[in-house]
């Protein structure tokens, strides 16, 4: 069985009528594993909750075997939290303050100084590690909260939105330092991102909150299967097939000679020739479309009724992209 | 047939001893020879080596962490250290040339002390040496020390700490931490408290010791105003812990340096000024109860014994109305601090 870092037991935090996290059965195994959620879904709860910042109101929860309810302390020894907001003096050179993130962990200054330098290094700034921080771009900062949280080695990395603001080539190089002190280092990573493609480079599994409940968790190979579809490419009575498709109890999706039919069995793809076989519709191209964690995400929240945005959006106009409501008759505009 | 070991063409050597080849060195190294290859041998072109500047490694460390003890020292040597060396917390030069111009004002009465001492001017000694009125005069007397001196550093120090650690999001680098709420605003309370006891404190010792240098005091003088050296320390300790709890209340509700520092100014000198002001023109003095100043005053004048300025009250209430100031003032601090994110501020 695989070790788990974190596990809750029907957590919930209330504040006053408002439930922030509602009876949240977590089990995070050892790895890369993203944290996903729509704004309002509890994830900055959930981070301050395990971190042993704020008391649940019920339930109960380890985090590397140490209990949220009473040793918030040790948790906080033993992970390295990278916060999303800035959280760096302007003033302090890079090394200094990298050094003095270990210090408050309890290092020793010569000694945090020394893994300073090979975090800075690590992260890929050690060249400007006697920069003043005020100085840094958004990708050097976002890399020096990286050496705060991995000066001291912690067996579990909490990155919230790690890649947020950062151009291709400091995202690039985020995610692969992300990737390497998982795959290289053995630590363990929980990543809070609404980029879904850097949760899927990164992270094998995803734990989905949805209004502070869990909607959905597991590895992310799996849960892909639940958006599992066929993709053709179809000349000469595409219409009819479609059709006869429909007529069958196939799900299908169509944009001109495309189509994507939902893998609802093993005798899909059989069906699908027999009614192209019964239309006369020629299949030129048929494959196992690869659905990514985003259109995985897009399903999901589809079915729990809320408009999300994609990454591109987010790209775009992140501050615009990221206001997700919830639907009108969930209460919220529907925006 | 028989395969022969590949000949592996020898660098051109261009000493003193080397054959001549006929090849000039701007030959060898631009290969003018380039395109004359023998092509009945198979070549396969070798990758380059193109150096290697940066690999990422991950290193891991295997030592243990220290205490909270350690921690708690981190945060009170990081604030100290900041006004005498780069590498710590960053207080800025006006601050640090402020304090310095402070520390050495503050020493006056102790350097003409000396100076009396050193010259036998008995006039000199009889203004500035240490007596009852003067030791209260180096801790709490208005003008210029607790006009000029003491609340404008207290104002400039407390305008950097809680407040910009708001300002730039680093609470979060604090509380993501082993470190708890009560530990950060301990250690920071007590940084702000230490560096104005450097000025407050230690100028008030050196004052007292000068005295006892320059004119050889004995024992029996020592057992004299010792008491009273007490007192003003403890009068001091009084001003360091008021002007430390309001500036950092203030502190703990701004996002930047001119709000607390100017709110502390404006409480400390703002009220005394309302005091003497309604005491001017209604020939009322009871107003001098909302001053921290004042009360501070009026306590310490208690303390060391010298005539109170506001003899038809009792010290007590004065006592009672700093309590009450200082209380204030720690509850909203505490209450600002539990406040603080770590996921957002």
């Amino acid at each position: 069985m695989d070790e788990l870092i974190i596990q809750t037991t029907n957590l919930t935090k209330s504040y006053g009528p408002h439930v922030a996290l509602d009876n949240l059965n977590l089990a995070v195994k050892k790895g890369a594993t993203g944290l996903l959620g729509p704004n309002g879904a509890g994830k900055s709860t959930f981070l301050k909750t395990i971190l042993g910042l704020i008391q649940a109101t019920q339930g109960e929860g380890t985090v590397l075997g140490h209990d949220i309810r009473t040793e918030g302390d040790a948790i906080r020894a033993r992970i390295g939290y990278m916060p999303e907001y800035d959280a760096l003096n302007p003033d302090m050179d890079a090394i200094h303050q990298v050094r003095y993130s270990g210090e408050l962990l309890g290092m020793n200054p010569t000694v945090a100084l020394a893994r300073a330098h090979e975090s800075l290094q690590y992260v890929g700034i050690g060249e400007q590690r006697y920069r003043n921080i005020g100085s840094f771009s958004t990708g050097m900062k976002q890399a020096t909260k990286l050496a705060c949280a991995l000066i001291h080695d912690p067996e579990l990395i909490i990155a919230d939105e790690p890649s947020n603001g950062l151009d291709a080539k400091a995202r690039e190089y985020m995610i692969q330092t992300l990737t390497t002190t998982v795959q290289s280092g053995k630590r363990s990573v929980l990543m809070a991102s609404h980029l879904m493609d850097d949760v899927e480079r990164v992270c094998d599994n995803i734990v989905l909150l949805h209004k502070g409940r869990l909607a959905a968790q597991g590895a992310i190979e799996d849960l892909k299967a639940i958006d599992r579809e066929i993709e053709i490419h179809v000349w000469g009575g595409a219409t009819k097939l479609e059709q006869a498709m429909l007529a069958d109890g196939l799900s299908v999706r169509r944009e001109g000679r495309v189509m994507r039919i939902a893998h609802i069995g093993e005798d899909t793809t059989m069906r699908i020739l027999a009614c192209a076989a019964n239309t006369g519709a020629q299949i030129r191209r048929m494959h196992e479309y690869e659905a990514s964690l985003e259109d995985l995400f897009l399903v999901i929240m589809e079915n729990l009724g809320y408009e999300v945005k994609t990454s591109e959006d987010l790209l775009a106009s992140p501050a615009q992209a990221r206001k997700v409501d919830a639907p009108a008759h969930m209460g919220g505009s529907g925006a | 047939m028989s395969e022969e070991p590949a000949q592996t063409e020898a660098p051109t050597e261009f000493g003193a001893e080397a054959p001549v080849t006929g090849q000039g060195r701007m030959a060898a190294a631009w290969g003018t020879s380039a395109g004359d290859e023998d092509l009945s041998v198979p070549q396969v072109a070798q990758p380059s080596s193109t150096g290697h500047i940066f690999q990422q490694e991950y290193k891991p460390w295997h030592g243990t962490l220290n205490p909270r003890w350690m921690r708690n020292w981190a945060i009170l040597r990081h604030h100290l250290l900041g006004i005498f060396k780069k590498g710590h917390r960053p207080w800025g030069m006006p601050t640090r040339l402020f304090i310095l111009v402070v520390f050495i004002a503050s020493l006056s009465d102790a350097a003409l002390t000396l100076l009396s001492g050193l010259i036998g001017d008995g006039s000199i000694h009889q203004l500035w040496g240490v007596s009852r009125d003067n030791l209260y005069g180096h801790v709490l007397g208005f003008f210029p020390r607790n006009v000029l001196y003491y609340p404008i550093v207290a104002a400039l120090l407390v305008g950097a700490v809680i407040s910009e650690d708001r300002q730039h999001g680093t609470s979060a680098l604090y509380f993501s931490r082993p470190i708890t709420r009560f530990d950060y605003v301990g250690m920071k309370f007590i940084s702000v408290a230490i560096i104005q006891a450097l000025i407050i404190l230690l100028t008030l010792t050196l004052y007292y010791l000068a005295e006892i240098i320059s004119l050889g005091r004995g024992w029996a003088w020592i057992m004299d105003t010792f008491p009273l050296f007490i007192a003003a320390f403890l009068s001091g300790m009084m001003v360091i812990f008021t002007y430390t709890s309001i500036g950092l209340a203030l502190s703990s509700v701004s996002k930047g340096k001119f709000f607390p520092g100017i709110g502390l100014l404006s409480i400390v000198l703002g009220t005394k000024v309302l005091a003497v002001l309604v005491s001017t023109l209604f020939d009322r003095d009871i107003l001098y109860l909302l001053s921290p100043y004042d009360c501070m005053a009026h306590v310490g004048q208690t303390l060391i014994g010298t005539q109170p300025t506001y003899d038809q009250y009792s010290w007590s209430w004065s006592f009672a109305s700093l309590i009450v100031m200082n209380a204030i003032a720690l509850y909203t601090l505490s209450a600002r601090v539990s406040s603080m994110e770590v996921t957002r501020e």
